[in-house]
């Protein structure tokens, strides 16, 4: 199973689909959890979840307003999806019930 | 990205792989890090790359199995080779030519010894510990460094402790490029070195040296694991 950076970098990746490269990823994962991301758990993380074959990353071109340099892009693979709907669901179920879920069954207090 | 700030980015930059830095300080200069937030990300990067490295064995046989003891003694293998060709060269002088034969033999040995010794222990650290070589240079500047302070011999230059860093040299250059030799190659060189060390050993070698072979074997059993799985394949 996923951890939870691991489902955020995927959520995000997928999300931004084609413009996918670590530092639109980070922007991201920042604006939504408005946790500070670093460059190396972002990187490190990208790694891992290539090597177990849920993303796929290849170097693109590189851009004036990144000093020449070139973006690594990502993208979910299909395992990368399973994956995520996998950790998603199990959130799901574990969150039943749960007092700060909104629409939970059974009495709040 | 100009300025010390970003020129200290750059340069632990270059800890990282060529892509990975490509992309890594891209990804500073879009986001418009300050230069001293970019070098705490760069360098936090290069710590997490470095941990998962060293979570295996390679890099601490490399370093601290290899490149630490075998400096220390192959700066005294160094210095009894240099004193061999000193006493070569004075008994050739003194002697007219009569000694020349055994001791002509003996310091050839020596010197193919140290050859052999120190440039498979350079392709080990080469081949074992790309990724981790800089910690394993270090290692070995260390004792060097320590014995080269301490050098006190008047009829020998300083120079001659080192002997052994240009095989050793030649050898991490080799190991980096090919990770392996042939199995046919890795066996004649490790069967020459041990038996050229059993005559030896009684003429001047130290007991301690016989640990400078096990580069030469390690070599023969990778040689030959390969061999075994091309065969498998």
């Amino acid at each position: 199973m996923l951890g939870e950076f691991e489902y955020l970098l995927i959520t995000a990746a997928a999300g931004l689909g084609d413009n996918a490269y670590g530092a639109s990823i980070r922007e991201e994962i920042e604006a939504t959890t408005g946790r500070k991301c670093s460059i190396g758990a972002l990187y490190t993380t990208i790694d891992r979840l290539e090597t177990k074959g849920l993303l796929k990353t290849w170097m693109g071109d590189a851009t004036p307003q990144r000093g020449g340099r070139a973006k690594r892009m990502v993208r979910v693979t299909p395992k990368g999806v399973q994956a995520a709907k996998g950790f998603y669901d199990a959130v799901m179920r574990v969150s039943r019930g749960a007092s700060w879920v909104a629409n939970r069954t059974g009495s709040a207090s | 990205m100009t300025g010390i700030g970003w020129s200290l980015v750059e340069v632990a930059g270059q800890l990282l792989e060529r892509e990975e830095r490509e992309s890594v300080l891209g990804d500073l200069v879009e986001a418009g890090e300050s230069a001293w937030q970019g070098l705490l990300d760069v360098l936090g990067l290069v710590v997490r790359r470095q941990t998962i490295h060293w979570k295996s064995w390679r890099p601490w046989l490399a370093a601290f199995g290899l490149a630490l003891p075998f400096s220390f003694l192959l700066m005294g293998f160094s210095l009894s080779v240099s004193r061999s060709y000193q006493n070569f060269v004075d008994s050739k002088i003194l002697a007219n030519g009569l000694t020349i034969g055994a001791g002509f033999l003996l310091l050839i040995s020596h010197i193919f010894l140290l050859i052999a010794w120190s440039w498979t222990g350079g392709f080990f650290v080469g081949s074992v510990s790309r990724r981790t070589l800089w910690v394993s240079i270090a290692s070995s500047c260390f004792p060097c460094l320590f014995c080269l302070a301490r050098f006190r011999e008047s009829s020998l230059p300083r120079l001659c402790l080192l002997l052994f860093l240009v095989p050793a040299t030649l050898g991490v250059c080799q190991g980096l490029r090919i990770t392996r030799i042939k199995l046919r190659s890795a066996i004649v060189l490790a069967v020459i070195v041990t038996t050229l060390m059993i005559p030896l050993w009684n003429g001047g070698l130290w007991t301690l040296d016989w640990v400078l072979i096990w580069p030469a074997w390690y070599m023969v059993a990778s040689a030959r694991k390969t061999n075994r799985e091309i065969g498998r394949s």
